[in-house]
Parts: structure tokens; sequence; C-alpha cells
């Protein structure tokens, strides 16, 4: 190769490099392919990954009646995520005959926990509020309302998300203390909150836990699985799409998957690319 | 009607929030404005629900039994004090008194926790029945002993006169070894952002823009307007 050609070569290269490199066409591209499997479905197939399995397992060896205490804690950006799985696995406990007792410690979560219930009536269908599940709703105070709650649900709260005083619920006076639960199940999009269940909730009570969390908390709330000190992660939604298929029951969440496919496929080409860039660029002896 | 606002608003705020990946625009920050507006609003709202739930109807309802939560409001109100310049120092009392409760709740079992369990947790058998549960396991240990030594910064081996000693190869294969762990997890922390950032797309996709073409396309074509708008300003300044 001459030098003119070389020079050609290397302007060429630049040209790629910076349509490459354009945010738009790596926004439009994402936006294309992720409408796409939306409008016509590709139903690719997912397998079940042996952590949802182990999720799935353990709620169905849980005994029927036992009571379950769910935190309701992700914002409405997390919805996507964490709502598939929320949905598959109160159904898989409500069809165990399980008690649910649900509060939030974020401020959103309420909010989020009534846009479930109204868009997903058919899970709630058949179960009667104060004897099979109670909503206890927004108490404010981060790690000491999770200390709280343990202590004495009764005792931290005077009334529920619907302004029934707690006394009178029939859930909570068999169900009141952490001891008295079978299972706590964290849905947060908030690496906090894990640490407020972690440590009131298991450490003292040795209350088990399920965490249902963002893809992005999936590394930092690995330490807690290694060391015991929770069941199992649900991480993103994939695992929401996972376990819809374990309990039967479509959603958004598998819905999502053929756009998220497709989407990371899109991600991949412009990694290997960018890297192809970026090496060609380096090895010529050009800098950046 | 009111589910058909609904329905419009949230359609428009999705579109004109993600209007910014290309320019940045009125309906940008019009969408960016009332969202933070909620947000606040709201906030104040519920924390005001949870005071009236948890302290101020039971108060009401027989003040001799819940006498004892007089304490917390007021511990409460001495934060509003922060606003006064003559008092703002009276304000300090109910921060400090907020932070001892907390940190006192979270030491009860923050050493076992955070650090003993964790530590226990590291503890792993190098030799198995299991090869690959010893592979796991070494890769475990050396990687967490490794990742602890990077963060030891007062003592480090040095090179003397210019030839490396055997202790300074050595800790420099462990921070190396330590240094690569890091990197494979910051490497699935970004793959796992990238994850949920697709899956809030997908999903508001889903849940607010595909069963709403007719408001969707109406918050495309405004925001189309708005952006050329934008364009022909910033070309005229």
């Amino acid at each position: 190769m001459d030098g003119e050609e070389g020079l050609k070569m290397g302007t060429s290269l630049k040209r790629l490099d910076t349509i490459i490199g354009t945010r738009q066409l790596l926004y439009t591209l994402l936006i294309i392919f992720t409408l796409i499997p939306m409008f016509f479905p590709l139903r690719l197939p997912i397998s079940i990954s042996a952590r949802t399995k182990k999720v799935y397992n353990y709620i169905d060896n849980l005994k029927p009646g036992s009571y379950i205490f769910i935190d309701f804690d992700y914002d409405p950006a997390g919805r996507g995520e964490i709502e598939p799985q929320a949905v598959a696995m109160m159904k898989h406990l409500f069809d165990k005959k399980c008690k649910l007792v649900m509060a939030s410690l974020g401020t959103t979560g309420p909010v989020m926990f009534e846009i479930m219930r109204k868009t997903n009536p058919d899970i709630f269908a058949g179960k009667e509020y104060g004897k099979d599940w109670v909503n206890i709703g927004y108490v404010a105070g981060g790690e000491s309302a999770a200390a709280g709650l343990a202590r004495s649900i009764s005792g931290t709260v005077a009334m529920d998300a619907y302004g029934n005083p707690i006394g009178n619920l029939p859930l909570i006076k068999e169900a009141d203390k952490a001891e008295q639960f079978a299972l706590a199940i964290v849905f947060t999009t908030g690496t906090d909150t894990l640490y407020y269940f972690v440590r009131q909730w298991f450490t003292p009570y040795k209350t088990p836990l399920i965490l249902g969390i963002l893809g992005v908390m999936g590394p930092a709330a690995e330490p807690f699985v290694a060391a015991g000190q929770a069941v199992e992660l649900m991480v993103g939604q994939v695992a929401g799409a996972e376990y819809e298929v374990l309990v039967g029951r479509p959603g958004i969440g598998l819905g999502a998957m053929d756009a998220q496919s497709t989407s990371h496929a899109i991600i991949l080409i412009f990694i290997i690319l960018g890297n192809i860039m970026f090496w060609s660029v380096r090895l010529r002896g050009e800098k950046r | 009607m009111i589910e058909a606002i609904q329905i419009w608003l949230s359609a428009a705020l999705v579109i004109w929030i993600w209007s910014f990946v290309y320019k940045d625009n009125y309906l940008y920050r019009l969408a960016q404005h009332i969202f933070l507006g909620a947000a606040a609003g709201y906030s104040i709202g519920i924390s005001l629900d949870s005071l009236n739930k948890t302290a101020l109807v039971p108060l009401a309802k027989s003040p001799t039994t819940n006498m004892h939560l007089i304490i917390p409001i007021i511990i409460g109100l001495l934060f509003f004090f922060k606003y006064s310049r003559r008092y703002y120092w009276v304000a300090r009392y109910g921060v400090g008194i907020a932070l001892a409760v907390g940190t006192a709740l979270a030491f009860r079992t923050a050493p076992m926790a955070n650090i003993i369990r964790q530590v226990n947790a590291v503890l792993l058998p190098l030799w198995t029945p299991d090869p690959v549960k010893t592979l796991n396991n070494w890769i475990h240990v050396v990687i967490t002993l490794s990742a602890l030594v990077y963060f030891i910064f007062t003592v480090t081996p040095r090179v003397v006169e210019g030839r490396p000693t055997i202790t300074y190869r050595l800790y420099d294969a462990v921070l190396r070894i330590g240094i690569y762990g890091m990197m494979v997890a910051f490497g699935a922390t970004l793959a796992n952002t990238i994850m949920t950032r697709l899956a809030f797309f997908i999903s508001m996709n889903l849940q607010y823009l595909q069963p709403y073409p007719l408001e969707s396309l109406s918050a495309i074509i405004l925001v189309a307007i708005a952006i050329l708008f934008a364009m022909r300003r910033a070309r005229a300044g």
C-alpha cells in the first residue's frame, strides 16, 4: 500500500468513525429496532435462569396460608423492570393461598402499587381485603420505619393506606411482627432499601428475603446472596419475564423480551464496530 | 374525561422528555418543569398524609394514650427553624436527634450485616469434590483479597535502586488481579445499566405509547415543530 492509498484509507476510516460515533444514528436505530418487535412480535424463545427457578421453587414450597411481607418501593421509571416481577410473584403467592401485607418505604411506592392493582385486577380477584391482603401504604422514616415495622406493624402505623384503623384488620392481628412472616419480598429501585431490610429484618429476626431489583442494581446486591442474607435476587425485566413464563401469565415482561433482544443486538454491533474503529485508528498510530 | 386527559398527558410527556435526545426545546423544558413540580408536590402531599396517619389522627382520637407522639412531632417541627436567620441553630437539635436514632438503629445490626457476614462469605473451602465449585471458590477468594490489596495505600513495596524486589513483583501481580477483578465487576454493572435503560425505554413504549397511537403521534408532531422552532432560533441567533 503506497502513501496515498494509506492516506485515503485513513480518511475513510475516520469518516466511518464519525458516522458510528454520531449519537443520533445509534438512537434512531435503537428506536427502530425497539419498535419493530412491538408491532411484529418475533416470539424469540427465552430460557429460565437458575436464579428465577430458585425463587419460584422457594415460593412454591411455602406452606399454604403463609404470611408474606412485600415492600413496594419502586419509582415510575422502574415500573417496567419491577412490575412484571411483582405481578407474576404475587399471582404465584395468591395461588399458594399466601396472605400478603404490603407497605412502601418510598413515597412513590403507593402509587405504583395502585397502578399495578388497577392494571392487573385478575391477581386480586376473589381475594378479600383485610383477610387475604392488606396495604399499609407509605411509611415515612426509611431505616427507622423498616425497624419499626419489623418490631410491630400495629405499633408503627395507626391506619392502612385506605384509612382503616390497622388494629381492626384481621390479617394484621395474625401477622404483626417480622418473625411471623415466612418471607419478605423487597421490590425496589433504591439500593438503600436493601440494606434496611438486611439490617432490620434479616439480621435480627432471620426473616428470609427475596430482592426484586433493577438490572443495574444486580452486581451491588450480589453479596447479600453470597453471604446468605437473601434467598435470591430477581434482577430486572428479564427475571419478571421468566417468572411470567413459570406462572403461565404473559405480561409486559415477556412482551418486552423481543425488543430487549433486538436492541441489545444493535448495541453489541456498535460495541464491536467501535472497537474495530478504535484499534484500526490506534494501529495506524493516530491519536484520537 | 379525566382518563382521556391522563392518557394524552402521559403520552405527550414521555415523548417531550425523550425529545431532548435530539435537541433541547421548549416542550422538553415544559415537561421537565411539570415533572419536577409534580414530584415535589406529590412528595410533600404523601409525607403530610403519613404524618396525619401515624401521628395526628391517633393523637386527636385518644390524646391520653398517644401523648408520647407529641415528642417526635416537636422534634420534626424543629427542622423548620432552618428558615429563620436568628434561630436556625435550633434545627440542629432536630437533625441531631434524627441522625442519632438512625445511626443507633443501623449500628445495632450493621457490624453483623455489613462486615461479619460479608467476611464470612469469603471464608470458602478451597478444595471440594466439585472442580467447578473449587475453581469458583478460588476465584472468589483471590479476587476479593486482591481487590482489598488495591485499597491499601499506607504500606506499599517500592522499587529499590531501579530494581523491583520479589515483594514488589508479588504485590504488583496481586494488584493487577485486583484491578482485573474490579474491571469485570464494573463491566457487569455497565452491561446491567444498559439493560436497565433499555428496559425503561421499552416499557415506557409498551405502557404509555403503543396502546395510544393517536396521542403519541400528536405529541411527536408537536415536538417536531418545537425542535424546528428551536433550530431556527439557534440559526438566527
